[in-house]
């Protein structure tokens, strides 16, 4: 799958990025915050599987870096979890497409569940306390998102 | 996964392997991590950021702030004179409180033997405005539109109208962030105020409770006690209202009781909050944590025959 329908590709990429970032990071009530999903987590997923050569590694690790800065936490643990989501996606980016929408929602559950993994590994070693069960709860309504996600930035990208 | 390294991954895509690419950036935010846990040069990198991300937490915070401009519009006039008659009524009893203060000041100066009451403690204060609020379980953190640029420094205290907010944990040139008093890592040292029995304050997670873990369960506390910041610790200077204690339970099995303390201010509320600055001189200044590691050890400072 190529941006055929975008002039500029890589434009198209960063600005939807920013735009997920964005949307992540929201100031939201304490209810709300765990039932949001994590939108540039599935965005980073999103470019990284299908335009595997404009969706980068670096979009991911800069978004990271900003994510650290905005939520205050360890400088480079978002970014080294984002990386890692954006590493996996690109490796098997023609598996991922191959398989039907269900199929790609149990990649993303279990791809998310790696990232929090991560953020929650990272927060255990800095000496956080790390009994929040709030932060897996990110994960159901991030796969609910992805089919969402798919349709809404594939109708932009490359009108079928 | 075959065909991901085969002649099908040439075919479709002439992308840079990704592995080098993801060990480059893995191993990156690896040394930031490090020297940011070790606040090494890596703070340096997290000014310039903050700095960066101001417009994106500005835009972020921006709903919240039409939400509440655009309520604010079409308040109905009869709510606003009522708002309007409240405040004014608020106004004169915080007048009457501070003329009976101003008398006050002058008393215990004579009291204390003084020629003149002390000078004001606070020197300068900012409004800042809440940008962003982040009250999830683990962290109490809010970010303010005020910085570097008009002098804000690290560890600098935070109050509201009801009482203490927290301090600030980082600053950037146009932005700092806050760790709220009920931020579970966050520790305030406090004294009740109707006996100056001095204990420390912790945050729970939750935006208007405080846990008083380290009272033993024959201490002198009562349900209703206001706990005001002790001056110790270095960041709070004393005598600013913390909270009062709504729970103080006694189990005779245990060595300490349970006690918990609601917030003075309205953490989750607030849109704004005022950051101080104090008069290095004063005697309510915060205590140097540095001169208190300076002092003697406490069995050479203690008179003789003291109970242990």
């Amino acid at each position: 799958m190529t941006l055929d329908g975008v002039r500029n590709p890589r434009l198209f990429v960063w600005t939807s990025s920013l735009a997920a970032l964005m949307l992540q990071s929201l100031p939201l009530s304490k209810m709300l915050s765990i039932l949001w999903p994590q939108f540039f987590v599935l965005c980073v997923l999103y470019w990284s599987t299908m335009a595997p050569r404009v969706g980068d590694i670096l979009i991911a690790f800069l978004g990271g870096l900003v994510l650290d800065v905005l939520q205050g936490t360890q400088l480079g643990q978002h970014a080294l979890a984002l990386s890692l989501v954006a590493y996996l996606a690109i490796r098997f980016h023609l598996m991922t497409r191959a398989k039907p929408l269900f199929e790609q929602t149990l990649l993303v559950v279990l791809i998310l569940a790696i990232y929090e993994g991560v953020l929650w590994a990272i927060d255990g070693w800095s000496g956080l306390q790390a009994r929040n069960w709030e932060r897996w709860m990110h994960i159901i309504p991030g796969a609910i998102c992805w089919p969402l996600i798919v349709g809404l930035l594939g109708r932009l990208h490359a009108p079928r | 996964m075959a065909f991901a390294s085969g002649g099908l991954n040439r075919l479709s895509s002439r992308e840079p392997a990704a592995g080098p690419r993801f060990v480059f950036f893995a191993l990156l935010s690896l040394v930031l991590m490090y020297y940011d846990q070790k606040d090494g040069w890596s703070t340096q990198i997290r000014y310039g950021l903050q700095a960066a991300v101001y417009p994106i937490q500005v835009a972020v915070g921006s709903p919240r702030k039409l939400w509440r401009a655009t309520s604010e519009f079409f308040t109905a006039r009869n709510e606003l004179e009522a708002q309007n008659a409240q405040l004014l009524a608020r106004d004169q009893q915080l007048s009457i409180a501070a003329m009976r203060n101003a008398a006050l000041e002058q008393e215990n100066a004579r009291l204390r033997g003084l020629n003149a009451a002390l000078p004001p403690l606070v020197t300068r204060h900012v409004l800042a405005d809440v940008v962003s609020a982040d009250m999830g379980r683990l962290r109490h953190r809010l970010v303010v539109d005020q910085g570097d640029r008009v002098g804000v420094f690290r560890a600098q205290a935070a109050i509201d109208t009801g009482g203490l907010v927290g301090q600030t944990v980082r600053v950037g040139p146009f932005s700092a962030e806050l760790m709220l008093i009920t931020d579970p890592e966050h520790a305030v040292p406090v004294e009740l105020v109707r006996n100056g029995l001095r204990t420390i304050a912790v945050g729970t997670g939750n935006t208007e409770e405080l846990q008083l873990p380290f009272l033993p369960v024959n201490s002198d506390v009562k349900e209703g006690d206001l706990l005001v910041t002790s001056g110790l610790g270095g960041v709070f200077p004393s005598g600013i209202p913390v909270g009062t204690v709504i729970e103080f339970a006694r189990d005779p099995d245990q060595i300490l009781a349970r006690a918990r303390a609601k917030t003075a201010a309205t953490l989750e509320r607030d849109r704004q909050v005022m950051l101080l600055w104090f008069d290095a001189n004063h005697p309510a200044r915060p205590v140097d944590p540095k001169l208190l590691s300076e002092l003697p050890p406490a069995s050479v400072a203690q008179p003789a025959g003291a109970p242990q």
